[in-house]
């Protein structure tokens, strides 16, 4: 096929290998995987609402319309969120890479 | 046994035969109008089609390519009968139609670029906990918390400015000589840039020259210039009825 | 002797290349007709699904356990 050109061929394939390989290809929806699926897909769901609402909150700080009060309680609540998730990880064994999206042309969730 | 599709050409005549496509089974073609599309006949499980069987795929593209306006079809396209084919490809002669002629005498061209994001994340990194307020230690969770999201915020939008200046730079050697583009920035924080370009045929060579011009003017940014390709990123996304 | 090293490293190296660039555009890119996506029992290829997909799946996978469905259409 010879039509490419690098000057740093080991860096390219380096660097598309590790973009194109964490997402699994298969969520197994079998009977006794079911469970971990739906357990995956909710965390999914949760971590991506937790996304968006950390970077709405921090548009806000960078406004500055946020009051103290309600930076502590975002904050808190927030890392809150953070935790649950990271322990419902742990407990269904789902790894980081695991609840990454891909959002089509949109690019990855993270 | 199903079949399997590699994309559409603008062309309906008797075409060449020697085609080998997956599996060394030679390419067909089911005309309809002025288009036709280049099949295969394929025996076994999609899951049989490896990764590796893509460059198969891609040849068949490229020869055609050679004398045809070709649309590309994602790799690993399988139907299981003629007749949904054939009603495919009734259903969409419309929508190929337009593609077909949007991108006649054009190819794709892609480039790739790393810079030492990992170096520039760093940068910013002291630049920002240098300036930074010593809190008082005394501060509670919640706001400690939104402070070392806020300040990690703050970096990856630094980064994501000086990613984009970059870029426009880059991209201002290459645009005027393309019909359109597609620009996918900051796939990881080194890959800076993922540049698609559908150049004309008469431009290709003005195209070309544009990426030695670049290559000289910058010696701490890595390079991929590939092409031509078929258009695989100016199709539309899906073809559907909506 | 040490350039037939260096060219048969670079050929490999080039194959590598080449396979990750042309899977980057055919695996990813390329037309695609809406109600192409086949879902067996216990298979989801998620290689393009995207999240409309994934929102409506769980009702999906409810309905597919224990029966066999070759196409789908997602709206």
């Amino acid at each position: 096929m010879g039509k490419i050109e690098t000057n740093s061929p080991e860096m390219f394939i380096e660097e598309m290998e590790r973009i194109n390989s964490p997402l699994p290809e298969r969520i197994n929806t079998g009977p006794e995987n079911i469970e971990a699926g739906l357990g995956k897909l909710v965390l999914t769901l949760i971590e991506l609402i937790r996304t968006l609402m950390e970077r709405q909150a921090m548009r806000r700080m960078e406004k500055g319309s946020l009051s103290d009060i309600e930076i502590e309680r975002i904050g808190e609540t927030l890392m809150k969120l953070e935790n649950k998730v990271q322990e419902l990880k742990e407990l269904l064994g789902i790894k980081d890479e695991e609840l990454n999206l891909n959002l089509g042309p949109l690019g990855n969730l993270m | 046994m199903s079949i399997y599709i590699y994309g559409i050409i603008d062309s309906n005549d008797r075409i060449d035969e020697s085609i080998k496509g997956l599996n060394g089974i030679p390419v067909s073609y089911i005309p309809y109008k002025d288009i036709s599309l280049v099949i295969s006949s394929f025996n076994g499980d999609i899951q049989d089609i490896t990764k590796i069987k893509v460059l198969e795929h891609e040849d068949v593209l490229d020869r055609l390519m050679e004398k045809f306006t070709v649309l590309p079809f994602r790799f690993r396209t399988l139907y299981n009968r003629e007749e949904d084919v054939v009603s495919m490809l009734k259903d969409f002669y419309n929508d190929f139609s337009e593609d077909l002629g949007r991108l006649r005498n054009k190819a794709e061209f892609d480039i790739k670029v790393i810079w030492s994001g990992d170096k520039i994340i760093e940068e910013i990194t002291s630049d920002y906990d240098r300036d930074r307020d010593i809190s008082a230690g005394d501060e509670s969770r919640g706001k400690l918390f939104m402070e070392q999201a806020y300040n990690k915020y703050k970096i990856d939008r630094e980064f994501e400015e000086r990613a984009n200046i970059c870029i426009t730079v880059i991209d201002n050697f290459f645009s005027r000589f393309a019909s359109e583009k597609k620009l996918e920035k900051l796939k990881s924080k080194n890959l800076l840039l993922d540049a698609f370009y559908l150049v004309d045929k008469e431009r290709q060579g003005d195209f070309k020259e544009a990426f030695d011009s670049l290559k000289a003017s910058s010696s701490d940014l890595q390079y991929l210039f590939s092409g031509p390709w078929p258009p695989y990123n100016f199709v539309r996304i899906e073809y559907g009825k909506d | 002797m040490l350039n037939d090293t260096v060219n048969s490293l670079d050929l490999h190296r080039a194959k590598d290349i080449t396979l990750l660039e042309v899977l980057d555009k055919a695996l990813n890119k390329g037309v695609i007709i809406s109600g192409d996506l086949i879902i067996s029992v216990a298979d989801v290829d998620l290689l393009y699904v995207g999240i409309r997909v994934l929102l409506s799946s769980i009702e999906t996978m409810e309905s597919l356990q224990g029966r066999h469905i070759p196409k789908r259409q997602f709206k």
